[in-house]
C-alpha cells in the first residue's frame, strides 16, 4: 500500500486553507453586501395590487394632489389609504362600468374594506409621523421616489436607520417650500445648499436624533 | 492590588457613605435613643421602616444588597442539555427555511367610509362616565379607531375633575376581558336575546294576571334618571311588583344615621375645601366612596404649608390611606368609635357647645382611649366653629353617624363643610336590611320571576341568608351580569351584560349633576344592556338603549332644539343644570337623638372583635378577575394577588401568630381559613378581613379564581362591618404572601436605608432657619464633581418632574394609571413573589414610630431620570442613553437583556421582562393596548419613560403649530390620574412653569442626593400639622404622641 498522502496533496491542503480563510472572511462580508442589496431591502420591486390602481394615470395624467387621497398625511401619524368611499367619490361617474374596478365597487356595496398590499414598512418598534415630515417641507418624492412614473407601486429608498439619520443629521438636501411638498418635479432654484438652509430656518426645521424620536 | 486592599477600600467607602450627613440620621436606632434633634420635640427623626422585618432588624435585611430580589433569576423550566439541543438545531433549520421564503405578504386594509371624525393614527377622547354604587364618575376615554385604550377623569365632571381612582383606570382591562360571559343562555341552552324577550312576554302576560305580585327586580343602587323611569313603567304596568337594591358594600349607616338625627333620610356631602380641622370616624374619606376624587382634592389643597394648612385626625381600627394622611391617628376598635363620639359629644357639651347638651349625658362606657388626646381633639373642633368637619364611616353603625351629624350640626360645620341632600335615588337603604325582605318573600313562595342586576348576590349576600338556596325556590330567575360567576350559576337565565364601556346609560353624581354614558365600543360579545333588560318587562325590549335613553330625555326636555343640546351633552359628559340642591335649614332634635342613641351604644357583646373592609382593589369582589389589580400593591400592606387576616403585632404575639400563619378565624360558627399578616398601626384584639377575594364558583374567571379567601363567608346580616366573639387560632401550615415591600430597595450595601422623606409640623417648616430645613439643604443643591455637568438650558425643553409628598396619599392610581399607558405586563403572583413585578411605579411607604403613633409617608418612586444615570455607564450596547433634553432613554430594539443596568441603578426602577408574558395575550385583549408603545417581549429591560410618547405626539402637533408647548398641556399618565395632583411634569427651562416652582420650593430635596446622580424627578418633603397640644417635647419619643395609657 502507498503512501496515505502523495506531493499533490499538498497544494490541495494549500488551496483548502485558502478557501476556509476566504470563506470565514467571505460569508460575512458577502452578507453584509448581500443586505445591501436593493433585493434585501425589498426596493425595486413593484408591487402588485388587488386592483390595477395606476399612480401614473391619476397623478401625472389627471393631475389630482396626493392629498386627495392620502387626506391625513399632513395631520396624523399615517398617510391614509384612502376609503372605498373616496375611490367612489369619482369613479361612480367615470368607468364605473369597468371591469378593473369591480372590486372596488364590490367592497363599497358589501362594506368589506379593499386589502392593499403594503409597500412601505417601518419596524414595528419604529413610530414614524408623517404629518411632522410634510408639515416641514420635506417633500414626497424624498421617500417615495416618482411615484408619478410607477405603473406599480415600489420601494424607492431603504428606510434604514442610517439612511433616516442621514437626513435628520442634514436635512438641507431634502428641504422645500411647504407648498411644493407633493410636486414630483421641484428642484431647488440656485445652490442647494444654500437653499436647503434658508428653507430649515423658513420653515422652522429642527431635527431631532435623539433615540425616543422613533423609538417608544 | 491585594485582596485585602480591596476589602480595605470597600470599608473605606462604605465608611465614607456612612459619614454623610443623610445617612447619619438613619442609623439612630428606632427606639430609647435620645432624638437627633437636640430635644426639639416636635421633631420627627425616627428611623422608618417598611415592613415590621425590617424595623426589628439593626443590620442590613438579608438579601437587600442584591440586584435583584431572592428567587427573581430562579429559572422554572427544567430543559434537558439534550432537549435543548434538539430545540436548537429545530429552531436553526426553521430559521433557515423561514428566511430563504418570500417575506410577508402584509395588507392595509383601509375603511370603506371614513367616519368624519376619525383620523386614522390619532386618538379621539370621548366623555362618559362609570356608576359605582349609583353614582356615577366623569370620565374620558381615549379611543384609536374605536377602540377604548385609556381612561382620564372629566375635567369637567365635579365628582373627577380629571382625576381617576385606580379601579377607574382599570376598567380598560375588565372590557377587554376574555373571561366574560360572552353567551345568553337558559340553563345550559344558548337562547336568542329575541327568544327570550318572547318568553318575557308571555311571562309578563302571567304576571300581569295578579298585578305582578311575583315580580321582584333586585338592583345594585342606581341614581339613572333612564333606570328610574323605566322602574316607574314597570310599576305602573305591575304595581304589585318591587324593586330592591342591594350592594354589600352600601353606605346605609350614613342614611340612617341621618334619619336618626334630622328626621329624614338624607346623604350628607362633603366639602373640605373649607375644613380646617377634619375628624374622620373610621372614614377612609380618601379612597372611598363616590366623592372620593373630589375630596383627595380639596384634602390636599388645603395641605399646602401655610398657617391655612389644615388639620386631619383619624380614628380607626386598621390603618388606611385616610389614616396614613392623618397629623394624629387614634387606633380604636370599630365598635368602640360609637362610645368614643359619644365622649367627644360630652366633652364639647361641657366646652359651651349647649346644642350637645341633651347628649352630655351619652354613656360612653368604660374609656378604652387616651383622654388627653380627646380633649385635645375637642378643643381644636371648638376653636374652628363653622370650619371643622366629622366624617362617619360607611361602616359605622347608623348612631355614629347620628352623633357626627349632630357634632357637625352643633360646630355650625352643616351648609359649610358639610351638607345634607334628599337621597337621589327612591330607596336608599340597599344594604342587608332590603334584601332580608326579599329573602323572606322568597322562602315564603311568594316570588315568581326574580331579574337580578345587582353585583353577584350570592357571593355578596350575607352568608345567613344562603341566598343561592333560596335562589332555588324561585321559578323563574334572570342574572344580569358581566361573568359566569356564582349568581349567575344558581340562577336559570344568565344575560350577559354589557360593559360600562360598551353601555348607553345615565347617572348622577353626588351632587346630582347627570352624566350620558355613552359607548365606546359595539359590545364586543353581544352584551346585552340594563336598560334592554328592564324594558322588556313593558314590552320595549326590543327598542335599544340608545333610543330608549334619547326618548327619555327629550321627553324631559324643554326648549329649543334638542339634537344639538344632546350632541352637547354628550361631548362635556354633563347635563348642565341637573345638580340637585341640598336641603337647608336641618335641624337636631338633641333630646329625641339621645333617646334614640343610647341604648345603641351600649356595649353588650364580648371577645375578639371581628372587622369587615372593602378591598380597595377588588372592591367587592365585582373586579376580581382584574389582573391590573390583583397585582396592584395593596396601598398599605403591599400585598399583591391576596387577601389576609389582619392583625395586630400584640394580639398576633399574644396567639403565637406570625405573618404567612393560616389561621382559622371562627365567628358564629362559621369559618374560614385565612393566612395572618401583622399590620402595623392595627388596633389589638380585632381581626380585620377584606372582601371580594376567595372565588371559587365554576365559571369565576382565570384571574380571580382560587385568589385569597372569601372572608363573605362569615358576614351576617345583623352586623355586616364589626361585631365581637371571633376566635382566630392557629392551624399550623403556613402560606406564601407575594408583598412587595421589600422588593427594590433603594440600599447600595443592603444596610437600612435611610429616610427617603423628612416629616416636618407646620411650625417648623414655616420657620425659614429651622431644623426642617437643616434637614433638607443636605439633601439637594450642587454636589463638587469632577464632570463638567452638561448645559441643556438652550435646548427647547428640560423635562422634569415633581413629586409632593404632602399631597401623595399613596392610592396607586398612578400605578395602574402608567400599566394601561405604557402597555405594562402583568406577572402573576409566582413571578411577584419571586420579585419580577412589571408595574414601572412603585409607591413605598414608610412608617415610623409605633404602633400607637404610628405615622406613613408614601413615597411614588419611578426612573428619576438622573443627569449622570449610572445605568447608562454599564450598558454594552448603549440601548440606554441619555436625550439632548435630559431624558434617560430606554431603546428596547437595542436591548440584549444582560442587566447590567439595573445592577448600576441606585434608585431601583427597572424592570425586566424574565419571561414572555404577551405570550398569553387573547386577540381581544391586544385591542386595548396603546399603539403608542412599543410592546416589550421576554429579554427586555423597561422602565418610566416620562411618557415619551405623550412628549413626542404634544411636539409633533405644536411644531405644525409653529408654537412650544405650554406649561400643563402636557400630562404623563401618572399626573394625569393623579386625584390631589401631587404629580407635576414640565420644563425646567421655562421658569414660570409649575414643575420649576416646585423644584425651587424650600420643601425639595432629592433621592438619594449625596451619590451625585441629579435625579430630574424632586420630590417635595411632608409636612405635618400636629396639634401642638398633642406633642410633649420629652427625652424618649422624639415628639411621640402621647400612647394609649397615658389617660387624663
Amino acid at each position: 500500500m502507498g503512501p496515505l498522502f502523495r506531493p499533490r496533496h499538498n497544494t490541495l491542503a494549500l488551496i483548502s486553507l485558502f478557501v476556509v480563510a476566504a470563506g470565514a472572511a467571505g460569508v460575512p462580508a458577502g452578507l453584509m453586501v448581500y443586505a445591501r442589496t436593493p433585493y434585501a431591502r425589498g426596493m425595486q420591486d413593484p408591487i402588485e395590487q388587488p386592483v390595477q390602481f395606476d399612480h401614473r394615470h391619476h397623478t401625472r395624467d389627471e393631475g389630482i394632489d396626493c392629498r386627495y387621497c392620502h387626506n391625513t398625511v399632513d395631520k396624523s401619524p399615517a398617510a391614509g389609504i384612502p376609503a372605498t368611499q373616496l375611490c367612489l367619490n369619482c369613479h361612480s361617474q367615470v368607468w364605473n362600468k369597468s371591469p378593473i374596478l369591480e372590486p372596488v365597487r364590490q367592497s363599497f356595496i358589501q362594506n368589506k374594506p379593499m386589502e392593499w398590499r403594503r409597500v412601505y414598512k417601518v419596524p414595528e418598534f419604529v413610530y414614524f409621523n408623517h404629518s411632522i415630515h410634510v408639515n416641514k417641507g420635506v417633500g414626497c418624492v424624498s421617500c417615495h421616489g416618482r411615484v408619478d412614473q410607477m405603473a406599480a407601486v415600489e420601494k424607492a429608498t431603504p428606510l434604514t436607520m442610517s439612511w433616516c439619520l442621514e437626513c435628520h443629521r442634514r436635512p438641507e438636501a431634502n428641504l422645500r417650500p411647504v407648498e411644493e411638498v407633493v410636486n414630483m418635479d421641484w428642484k431647488p432654484d440656485g445652490d442647494p445648499v444654500a437653499v436647503g438652509r434658508e428653507l430649515a430656518a423658513k420653515n422652522d426645521v429642527h431635527t431631532r436624533t435623539s433615540c425616543t424620536t422613533c423609538h417608544r | 492590588m491585594s485582596c485585602d486592599d480591596n476589602k480595605d477600600a470597600r470599608t473605606k467607602d462604605r465608611d465614607r457613605r456612612r459619614s454623610l450627613p443623610v445617612v447619619d440620621k438613619s442609623v439612630a436606632p428606632a427606639k430609647g435613643a435620645a432624638p437627633a434633634d437636640g430635644g426639639n420635640g416636635l421633631w420627627r427623626s425616627q428611623r422608618p421602616w417598611r415592613s415590621i422585618d425590617e424595623r426589628d432588624r439593626q443590620g442590613a435585611m438579608p438579601g437587600a444588597a442584591n440586584e435583584f430580589p431572592a428567587g427573581t433569576m430562579d429559572v422554572d423550566d427544567n430543559v434537558s442539555r439534550r432537549g435543548f439541543m434538539q430545540l436548537l438545531s429545530v429552531s436553526t433549520a426553521v430559521a433557515t427555511v423561514g428566511a430563504a421564503c418570500q417575506k410577508p405578504n402584509e395588507k392595509i386594509v383601509p375603511f370603506v367610509r371614513r367616519p368624519e371624525e376619525v383620523t386614522p393614527g390619532n386618538p379621539l377622547h370621548f366623555a362618559t362616565a362609570y356608576a359605582l354604587e349609583g353614582y356615577g364618575s366623569g370620565l374620558l376615554v381615549e379611543s384609536h379607531e374605536g377602540r377604548p385604550t385609556k381612561i382620564e377623569g372629566n375635567p369637567a365632571h365635579p365628582q373627577t375633575i380629571g382625576a381617576t381612582t385606580a379601579i377607574e383606570q382599570a376598567l380598560i382591562l375588565g372590557l377587554y376581558d376574555d373571561d366574560r360571559a360572552k353567551q345568553l343562555r337558559q340553563g345550559v341552552t344558548p337562547i336568542a336575546w329575541r327568544s327570550l324577550l318572547g318568553q318575557i312576554n308571555a311571562n309578563n302576560a302571567k304576571l300581569a294576571e295578579n298585578r305582578g305580585a311575583g315580580l321582584r327586580f333586585l338592583t345594585a343602587p342606581t341614581t339613572s334618571p333612564l333606570l328610574l323611569d323605566l322602574r316607574r313603567r314597570i310599576l305602573e304596568r305591575f304595581p304589585q311588583a318591587k324593586f330592591v337594591s342591594y350592594s354589600s358594600v352600601a353606605d346605609d349607616g350614613a342614611v340612617d344615621g341621618a334619619r336618626m338625627a334630622f328626621g329624614k333620610p338624607m346623604v350628607p356631602r362633603h366639602r373640605l375645601g373649607s375644613a380646617d380641622v377634619i375628624l374622620s370616624l373610621d372614614s377612609d374619606f380618601l379612597a372611598e366612596g363616590p366623592e372620593q376624587t373630589r375630596l383627595s382634592r380639596e384634602f390636599a389643597a388645603r395641605r399646602e404649608p401655610s398657617p391655612r394648612m389644615s388639620r386631619l385626625y383619624v380614628v380607626e381600627p386598621a390603618v388606611t390611606v385616610t389614616g396614613a394622611m392623618a397629623d394624629h391617628r387614634l387606633r380604636m376598635q370599630g365598635t368602640e368609635v360609637g362610645s368614643f363620639v359619644a365622649g367627644l359629644c360630652s366633652v364639647l357639651a361641657s366646652r359651651g357647645l349647649e346644642k350637645l347638651a341633651p347628649l352630655a349625658s351619652l354613656s360612653h362606657g368604660e374609656r378604652k382611649w387616651d383622654m388627653k388626646w380627646l380633649v385635645a381633639l375637642a378643643g381644636d373642633l371648638e376653636r374652628h366653629r363653622g370650619s371643622s368637619l366629622v366624617i362617619a364611616g360607611c361602616r359605622q353603625p347608623p348612631a355614629v353617624h347620628a352623633l357626627a351629624a349632630a357634632l357637625n350640626a352643633a360646630l355650625g360645620n352643616v351648609g359649610v363643610t358639610v351638607e345634607y341632600g334628599a337621597p337621589l335615588t327612591p330607596d336608599p337603604l340597599s344594604g342587608p336590611a332590603p334584601l332580608a325582605a326579599l329573602a323572606q318573600d322568597i322562602a315564603a313562595g311568594a316570588v315568581d320571576t326574580l331579574v337580578i342586576t345587582a353585583a353577584n348576590p350570592v357571593y355578596t349576600a350575607p352568608a345567613d341568608f344562603k341566598f343561592a338556596k333560596l335562589l332555588e325556590r324561585v321559578p323563574n330567575s334572570i342574572y344580569f351580569g358581566l361573568n359566569e360567576d356564582e349568581t349567575a350559576a344558581a340562577c336559570k337565565v344568565m344575560v350577559p351584560a354589557a360593559h360600562a364601556l360598551e353601555t348607553w346609560g345615565d347617572v348622577r353624581a353626588t351632587d346630582g349633576t347627570v352624566s350620558i354614558i355613552q359607548p365606546l365600543i359595539a359590545p364586543l360579545w353581544g352584551g346585552i344592556q340594563e336598560a334592554e333588560l328592564y324594558a322588556a318587562f313593558i314590552g320595549e325590549g326590543d327598542v335599544g338603549a340608545n333610543k330608549l335613553l334619547r326618548r327619555y330625555w327629550q321627553g324631559q326636555f324643554k326648549g329649543g332644539e334638542f339634537d344639538a343640546h344632546w350632541e352637547r351633552w354628550l361631548a362635556d359628559g354633563i347635563v348642565p343644570d341637573t345638580g340637585v340642591a341640598a336641603e337647608g335649614g336641618v335641624a337636631v332634635d338633641g333630646a329625641a337623638l339621645a333617646q334614640t342613641v343610647a341604648p345603641l351604644l351600649t356595649r353588650t357583646k364580648s371577645g375578639m372583635e371581628i372587622a369587615f373592609v372593602v378591598d380597595p382593589k377588588l372592591y367587592d369582589g365585582r373586579f376580581a378577575n382584574n389582573a391590573w389589580l390583583q397585582e396592584l400593591p395593596h396601598p398599605i400592606t403591599k400585598l399583591t394577588w391576596d387577601n389576609a387576616a389582619m392583625l395586630s403585632e400584640t394580639t398576633a404575639k399574644a396567639l403565637g401568630i406570625e405573618t404567612g400563619d393560616i389561621v382559622e378565624v371562627t365567628y358564629r360558627d362559621r369559618h374560614v381559613d385565612a393566612p395572618a399578616m401583622i399590620v402595623p398601626g392595627h388596633v389589638d384584639d380585632t381581626v380585620t378581613l377584606p372582601l371580594g377575594y376567595g372565588r371559587t364558583g365554576v365559571g369565576v374567571g382565570g384571574v380571580a379564581k382560587d385568589v385569597g379567601f372569601n372572608a363573605g363567608a362569615l358576614r351576617t346580616s345583623d352586623n355586616p362591618w364589626y361585631d365581637r366573639g371571633a376566635t382566630v387560632a392557629k392551624t399550623g401550615r403556613r402560606f406564601k404572601f407575594a408583598i412587595t415591600q421589600d422588593h427594590w430597595t433603594m440600599s447600595p450595601d443592603g444596610r437600612v436605608i435611610p429616610p427617603p422623606a423628612v416629616e416636618g409640623p407646620i411650625e417648623e417648616v414655616l420657620k425659614r432657619d429651622s431644623k426642617f430645613h437643616e434637614e433638607i439643604e443636605v439633601r439637594r443643591g450642587p454636589l463638587p464633581t469632577i464632570h463638567e455637568p452638561v448645559d441643556y438650558s438652550k435646548q427647547a425643553y428640560k423635562w422634569a418632574m415633581s413629586i409632593d409628598l404632602n399631597k401623595c396619599t399613596g392610592c396607586s392610581a398612578c400605578v395602574v394609571a402608567c400599566v394601561s399607558e405604557n402597555n405594562i405586563n402583568v406577572v402573576g403572583k409566582e413571578n411577584v413573589w419571586r420579585g419580577r413585578e412589571m408595574q414601572w411605579i412603585r409607591v413605598d411607604r414608610y412608617f415610623s414610630g409605633n404602633d400607637d403613633s404610628l405615622s406613613m409617608i408614601t413615597q411614588p418612586l419611578m426612573c428619576v431620570h438622573c443627569e449622570t444615570a449610572p445605568c447608562e455607564y454599564v450598558c454594552p450596547v448603549n440601548a440606554t442613553v441619555h436625550s439632548d433634553e435630559g431624558l434617560n432613554e430606554m431603546v428596547y430594539n437595542r436591548c440584549i437583556g444582560t442587566r447590567y443596568c439595573s445592577n448600576n441603578c441606585p434608585y431601583k426602577v427597572r424592570r425586566f421582562n424574565y419571561l414572555n408574558y404577551i405570550a398569553d395575550y387573547t386577540a381581544v385583549r391586544e385591542l386595548g393596548m396603546n399603539p403608542d408603545v412599543t410592546v416589550r417581549t421576554r429579554g427586555i429591560m423597561e422602565k418610566c419613560t416620562y411618557c415619551v410618547q405623550r412628549i413626542e405626539r404634544k411636539r409633533i402637533s405644536t411644531r405644525i403649530e409653529g408654537r412650544t408647548i405650554a406649561d400643563g398641556e402636557l400630562e404623563t399618565a401618572c399626573q394625569q390620574s393623579c386625584p390631589t395632583r401631587a404629580i407635576v411634569f414640565g420644563s425646567l427651562n421655562d421658569a414660570s412653569s409649575k414643575v420649576s416652582q416646585q423644584h425651587a420650593d424650600p420643601r425639595r430635596y432629592d433621592l438619594l442626593h449625596e451619590i451625585g446622580t441629579r435625579p430630574r424627578t424632586a420630590y417635595l418633603a411632608r409636612v405635618r400639622n400636629p396639634n401642638p397640644e398633642l406633642h410633649v417635647p420629652d427625652a424618649h419619643g422624639a415628639g411621640q404622641e402621647h400612647g394609649k395609657g397615658e389617660h387624663e
